[in-house]
């Protein structure tokens, strides 16, 4: 995960280093959760990563402004009687220049967090639990596109 | 899927994990808790005489053999291998009817299901506007040659032994390419996979030949290691075998075809037919399509047909329960209204997001308050339709909401509060753009679809197949008194309890030990051959005791259930 986020400030960097400081500048973010899914009903309580994709929407929707996003995508799951394993945001952010982005993309990239951070919570999960041997937390991970 | 409600946190691991070392280390059985069932003395009688007929114990030495343990393993890794989502299990469908009729020794007028999923004498062969791939053998009984035999529209009695092959993962078949699904091989020693790319990096995985047989390579070797359990597995060199299936059910499926050619082999005979099936649709949006072919469940009446005649079911996903607890699913499609003038309006994804970020924060009554019946609920499953080309508005997004519980007032406790908050949802984003709900400038919702697993509290532990299944495996040595569990199940069973048919549920299984049923991460390790063998002979007995059997000293063992099935509504062909 910090890998990630590395190389996603990485990319901003570079992103923004080839854009004029005011230029407005738009771009595309995936934000991904991963969870251990299971069985809806065997394995209820674990946590869901569909469920804390959507709480990080709602925390996108308080905390960037209007009409500085725009999601296009909001997935996850494969059936369904199963926690899902797996939720992905796919959004478009405009901001008025570079610096003014990365703020976007540093919100995004909190959001997701928290709102993975509320589905553990919820399902009363920390990092390290294990399920059945795999990890027991929902994780995120921005990159752009 | 599978298990009873009180055990499913277990799964497979669990289980058959305990009853794998049961079967090596020749411990007895374990105590068992519930209500006794009063077993019949010609029942008592038909599973002594029936478990021990030497037909049939030349079918369990056969069965006994290391070569046909590896031919077992074998299939079993040929089958599981073939991607089967729910309501599109045509490719293993058509594999197993290709066995069937080129390799198991049935002709084609045995195989009853059809490639087009057509079954001939069913009423419902159309369920949720889709076909149902059901794969179905018959093992013919004497029954409708006798001058006396009765039948309900030209079907004489049927028992029916059935086991679903219609998988979680993965969520559809592959567009293009071989959609063969790559087994892969993990040492114990390494944690369980995190990611779905961690799985796809494991290097080790088994290799198959271009007639989809496996190759037996080193890697082979390795995964073809017998354990008893988990612990033994991780000091003797085992690995985790990752596939979709390996716990939800294909073990015991694929057996269920290993036993039904044993059957045609030793030339079994039963009185009345058995239907050995891998059914479709068990999973998901299956809605358990595959059974409500076959007993001609019309989902909108609630009532089933039984068009087949079906007199007693078992099924192979074990469990031993008799009550069968109802679900609620429900998709809703969250539609945009059509932008107006290029400014900003209620969003589809948001909307959804609302709606979904309202059900996660619900408690359920079992998290609420003490002693309440078990109750679930989970959004299993999130989709949006692409925005058109050159545009950027998303037009739609669809959930899936599954709920259940082991009764059925905390259940509707649960629908309560979950279906008014995809309105609420709707509301919210709608709200957020000052736009009135159910407008045309507002998002709106429809219900795509809504599932249904009928629900069935038994009055009785006391039927047919429950008295077949518990004596079977008294016989047997497999369990010591007929105790009915208290539990629930949510398994096909539901649909022929539902529809009054005696169900009782075993496994033909023995996996040393899994996990990650119905995720990215499902795995097994091989169990004890001996443990399938002992549990072949079992189902066997129990299927003989129902239908009747032709025993090898020349006398009859007549059917335990008369030859004419309940249905709640008249069949309509």
């Amino acid at each position: 995960m910090k890998r990630l986020i590395y190389s996603l400030a990485f990319s901003v960097c570079v992103a923004a280093a080839g854009t004029p400081a005011f230029a407005q500048q738009s771009g595309g973010l995936r934000v991904e959760f991963q969870g251990p899914g299971g069985h809806s009903s065997g394995a209820y309580g674990r946590v869901s990563a569909l469920h804390a994709a959507a709480r990080a929407v709602i925390l996108i929707q308080q905390t960037l402004p209007s009409g500085s996003y725009q999601i296009t995508n909001l997935t996850g799951g494969n059936s369904v009687n199963s926690i899902a394993s797996d939720g992905l945001i796919e959004m478009k952010l405009t901001a008025a220049n570079a610096a003014a982005y990365q703020a976007l993309v540093a919100t995004v990239t909190k959001a997701a967090a928290d709102g993975a951070a509320a589905e553990n919570a919820f399902r009363g999960v920390k990092a390290g639990d294990l399920t059945s041997g795999a990890p027991a937390t929902v994780r995120s991970a921005v990159t752009p596109f | 899927m599978a298990r009873p409600e009180h055990a499913r946190a277990l799964l497979t691991a669990a289980t058959i994990v305990l009853t794998s070392v049961v079967a090596l280390t020749q411990a007895p059985p374990p105590t068992q808790a519930g209500t006794p069932a009063t077993i019949p003395a010609p029942v008592v009688a038909a599973a002594e005489k029936i478990a021990n007929d030497p037909q049939v114990l030349a079918l369990v030495k056969d069965q006994s053999t290391d070569a046909a343990a590896k031919a077992r393993w074998n299939q079993f890794l040929e089958l599981v291998r073939i991607p089967s989502p729910s309501r599109q299990e045509n490719l293993k469908a058509a594999e197993i009817h290709r066995r069937l009729v080129e390799e198991w020794g049935f002709s084609r007028s045995e195989v009853m299901t059809r490639a087009d999923g057509i079954i001939e004498a069913s009423d419902t062969n159309i369920v949720d506007g889709l076909p149902v791939y059901n794969a179905c053998v018959v093992i013919k009984g004497s029954y409708s040659g006798r001058a006396d035999a009765q039948h309900y529209k030209g079907q004489y009695p049927k028992v029916l032994v059935e086991g679903h092959i219609d998988v979680v993962n993965p969520e559809e078949l592959p567009k293009a390419g071989d959609p063969s699904i790559r087994i892969k091989l993990q040492p114990y020693a390494q944690p369980v996979v995190a990611t779905p790319e961690e799985l796809a990096a494991i290097p080790d995985e088994l290799s198959f030949d271009a007639r989809g047989r496996v190759v037996e390579n080193d890697k082979y070797a390795t995964a073809s290691k017998v354990f008893a359990n988990a612990k033994e597995a991780e000091a003797g060199g085992g690995v985790r075998i990752y596939v979709p299936g390996y716990g939800d059910m294909m073990p015991s499926t694929s057996n269920a075809f290993v036993l039904a050619a044993a059957m045609k082999k030793h030339n079994i005979k039963p009185v009345y037919d058995i239907w050995i099936c891998g059914t479709a649709g068990e999973e998901g949006k299956g809605n358990l399509a595959g059974v409500k072919q076959l007993y001609g469940f019309d989902q909108k009446a609630g009532t089933g047909s039984n068009p087949l005649n079906i007199v007693a079911n078992f099924g192979l996903e074990g469990g031993g329960t008799v009550n069968f607890i109802g679900s609620y699913r429900f998709e809703m499609k969250f539609k945009a209204p059509v932008p107006r003038g290029g400014g900003n309006g209620p969003s589809a994804p948001e909307a959804m997001a609302a709606a979904i970020a309202k059900i996660a924060d619900v408690k359920t009554p079992s998290e609420l308050r003490d002693g309440a019946p078990r109750t679930t609920y989970t959004v299993g499953r999130a989709s949006c339709e692409p925005p058109p080309a050159g545009r950027t508005v998303v037009p739609s997004c669809s959930l899936e909401v599954d709920m259940r519980s082991t009764r059925k007032e905390p259940l509707e406790e649960m629908r309560q509060t979950i279906e008014p908050m995809f309105q609420a949802g709707a509301s919210a984003e709608n709200a957020r753009y000052g736009r009135k709900d159910a407008s045309p400038e507002g998002i709106t919702l429809e219900l795509m679809w809504y599932g249904l697993r009928p629900a069935f509290v038994a009055d009785t532990v006391d039927n047919p197949a429950v008295h077949a299944g518990l004596q079977s495996g008294i016989q047997l040595g497999a369990i010591t008194s007929p105790m009915v569990g208290a539990g629930s199940g949510s398994l096909n069973d539901n649909v022929p309890a539902n529809t009054g048919i005696p169900t009782y549920q075993f496994t033909l299984a023995s996996s040393a030990a899994g996990a990650g049923g119905h995720a990215f991460w499902e795995w097994g390790t091989r169990g004890a051959p001996a443990t399938e063998v002992a549990r072949m002979h079992r189902v066997l007995t129990a299927a003989l005791i129902v239908s009747g059997f032709h025993a090898a000293d020349g006398t009859v063992v007549q059917p335990s259930v008369g030859p004419m099935g309940t249905r709640t509504r008249e069949v309509a062909r």
